[in-house]
């Protein structure tokens, strides 16, 4: 019995001596943590609702009432795909009925389409943003934060992995994302970024994204993330922006997901017509 | 003397704003009950124009809107009034006769200084596919900026020229119109029965206008007397009528357009006639039809967005000094094109180049214009604080007259709800050119804007 008891004693010690190392030649590469996002569920279609609050650095608040609707498509040769995104403005009143849409070509070389519907024109624009780390429609993400929703494309970065943290209580992976190459850095307008993803249901909740000139440029995070129709899904996001004090609250409510979407909603002339109901 | 509005115009513009202002008063009843299907949203604008030679307007613009859209409906109903209130009342001064709008898209005028207008009543529903629009409205094509082109199908309110947004200077019209998805295309048709043409400013208006290009050069010396025009009266033969067909293809958005109508351009037809005191010049504007086919394409190229335009129109009339020219006009086919380049290679910023040039197909001896004429417009823009600060500059330039306008300026959201603005409108050259006849009226602009 002083036997056994002696080798648990010696297990449990080599356990606790080793134990770090062994988990952490345990974590996912980064490049896994990455396709392990990128595989969660995000429905097909979705609707939701979303309040942004743009706070600027003396705590002035402006806000914008607007219904997003997303859906993903199969290309025109029959590839995976596109993602289809139109974002409606429903308030206030002077930028009410401004609308966007965008067509991104997500596995293909092709640029992404942009439109913009300008009421005042009552005419619906192409703008053109090569640069995707571009400011969205005066909100602290990027167009690029936009396209990705929840998701990171894979091929902009190199992932390694940096160990654990917690967020919000959270066990999370933490995964240094860094661009391919200088290019790559300059259309995002990051020169690093540093995910904390969580490692039960590999989402991100927070990312602190670094500037060309390795400054802390900006911190997204994600919280109140719920299920809704069995999809994870953050019910509330603050993206801050350190340089300019800057930040932006998004509130998603309404949020539903396989909901009928037709062709007929993601394009030019259904920016002029409004949301439908 | 001003004609009236007929009754329906009247009751239909009256019912508009008073189902807006009630929403707009009572939000507690738009939350639900017998107001759940309904929105209500209200625009109010002050602006003052101070021009170098006194002020122009102090004019307060209110525009109550709703929309009426029953759960579960695929058709709904909005409406757009609009009421204006000028303090100086030199824009349009008096009670001009609205000659050139039909009755039914009059605007209502309460006083000198006063006028309540019906801006839309649109009754829109999803057929299947397809999708209707009918009612008053504003129907906008083509791709060009500050100057048009193909977009001609609602006439234009030239009381401040081509100052203000196109939204606010388009008459909209009662029409229909129908778009039918056809495979990867979208072909649209519209039917105008509604004669109302473009509304040009009296003689004695800031932005009258006095370009011989516009309004020929009577022989000096002579008497002119200009009766009123003489308006298309046939409902079916007289009204405009189109299709536009558009698509997406290789990553180009391309439409073609053909358009029968009524060109809202007056023809200034002149003729000598022996008047009490002696000979005198008549002018007896008429409207004239016209067929114009069109073609739009654009594309982004990384941060460069091409736009083109290019119409083709059968008849256009322009004034001549050529003495054989009957009633001082002549005619001719006419082609027109524009070229926009957009940059959005600065961060927050956009950069438009446009060049614009009218080609007269037919020769015509004494015209006030040179057979291709060439306008450059150029945007610079740039956005600041989370595009809480506009700041832009317009220049139009006209090579051929050598003049232009030039217009700054600084628009900031003060809250949500509030946005105020500043600029100045510059005008310069010689008169006889479409922007230099308002080298007198160069202004300085200051206004306000509130949503509810």
């Amino acid at each position: 019995m002083d036997r056994l008891a002696g080798r648990a004693i010696a297990l449990a010690a080599l356990l606790t001596l080793w134990g770090p190392a062994a988990a952490a030649q345990q974590l996912p590469t980064g490049r896994e943590i990455a396709q392990r996002i990128n595989a969660r569920d995000e429905g097909v279609t979705a609707r939701r609702h979303v309040t942004m609050e743009l706070v600027d650095r003396s705590g002035y608040t402006r806000t914008r009432e607007t219904v997003l609707f997303r859906r993903y498509a199969k290309g025109a040769d029959g590839s995976a795909g596109e993602k289809w995104i139109a974002l409606f403005y429903l308030g206030p009143p002077t930028i009410k009925d401004t609308a966007f849409l965008t067509h991104d070509y997500l596995e293909s070389k092709r640029q992404d389409e942009q439109w913009l519907y300008l009421p005042a024109l009552r005419r619906t624009r192409r703008i053109g943003l090569r640069d995707r780390g571009k400011s969205f429609l005066g909100t602290d993400l990027s167009f690029d934060d936009v396209r990705n929703e929840t998701k990171v494309t894979i091929s902009d970065y190199t992932w390694k992995t940096l160990g654990t943290s917690e967020v919000d209580g959270h066990p999370c992976l933490t995964v240094e994302a860094t661009p391919v190459d200088a290019e790559t850095a300059r259309l995002l307008g990051y020169s690093r970024v540093e995910f904390a993803v969580d490692r039960e249901i590999w989402i991100v909740r927070k990312a602190e994204y670094e500037d060309l000139g390795g400054r802390h440029l900006k911190t997204s995070h994600q919280r109140d993330i719920r299920q809704i129709d069995g999809i994870w899904t953050p019910h509330a996001v603050t993206v801050t922006n350190h340089r300019t004090g800057h930040s932006t609250r998004f509130a998603y409510s309404e949020i539903a997901y396989g909901v009928s979407l037709p062709d007929d909603l993601f394009t030019e002339r259904a920016l002029r017509r409004g949301p439908p109901e | 003397m001003p004609r009236s509005p007929t009754l329906v115009q009247s009751a239909l513009c009256a019912v508009s704003l008073a189902v807006a202002w009630s929403g707009i008063a009572s939000p507690a009843a738009a939350a639900g009950g017998a107001f759940a299907d309904w929105t209500f949203h209200a625009m109010a604008r002050l602006e003052w124009a101070r021009g170098v030679s006194g002020d122009q307007k102090l004019e307060v613009v209110a525009e109550p809107s709703f929309a009426w859209r029953p759960k579960g409906a695929r058709w709904w109903l909005h409406g757009v009034g609009r009421l204006r209130v000028d303090g100086f009342d030199r824009m349009e001064p008096g009670q001009p006769p609205p000659v050139e709008r039909s009755s039914l898209s009059r605007q209502w005028q309460l006083g000198d200084r006063a006028d309540l207008e019906l801006r839309e009543l649109v009754f829109e529903a999803a057929v299947g596919p397809a999708y209707l629009r009918l009612g008053k409205q504003q129907i906008v094509w083509g791709e060009a900026d500050g100057l048009k082109l193909l977009d001609v199908v609602n006439p234009q309110d030239f009381r401040e020229f081509i100052l203000p947004d196109f939204d606010e200077s388009r008459i909209p019209l009662w029409a229909i119109q129908f778009e039918v998805p056809v495979g990867p295309i979208v072909a649209e048709f519209v039917w105008l029965p509604d004669p109302t043409f473009h509304d040009l400013p009296e003689p004695g208006s800031p932005f009258a206008f006095t370009s011989e290009r516009l309004v020929g050069r009577p022989p000096a010396g002579l008497p002119v007397r200009i009766d009123p025009p003489d308006r298309p009266r046939r409902l079916l033969r007289d009204s405009d009528a189109g299709v536009r067909i558009s698509g997406q293809f290789g990553g180009w958005d391309l439409g073609v357009a053909y358009f029968f109508h009524t060109d809202d351009t007056p023809v200034p037809a002149a003729r000598l006639e022996a008047g009490p005191a002696g000979p005198l010049l008549r002018v007896s504007p008429r409207y004239e039809r016209d067929h114009l086919v069109g073609a739009t394409a654009s594309n982004a190229f990384g941060d460069l967005v091409v736009r083109s335009e290019i119409a083709w129109r059968s008849d256009r009339f322009l004034p001549t000094g050529d003495p054989a020219a009957r009633e001082g006009v002549t005619r001719t086919p006419e082609l027109g094109y524009v070229l926009g380049l957009d940059w959005f290679g600065f961060t927050d910023s956009l950069v438009s180049l446009q060049v614009f040039q009218s080609w007269l197909l037919e020769d015509g001896p004494g015209r006030f214009r040179d057979t291709l004429d060439t306008n450059l417009t150029l945007l610079v823009r740039r956005e600041f604080w989370n595009e809480r600060l506009r700041v832009e500059a317009i220049w139009i330039h006209n090579l051929n007259d050598g003049d232009g306008v030039l217009r700054p300026k600084v628009r900031y959201e003060l809250r949500d709800d509030w946005t105020v603005w500043a600029g100045i409108d510059v005008f310069y050259g010689r008169s006889r050119g479409l922007f230099g006849q308002f080298d007198h009226s160069d202004r300085l602009l200051v206004g306000l804007e509130w949503g509810i």
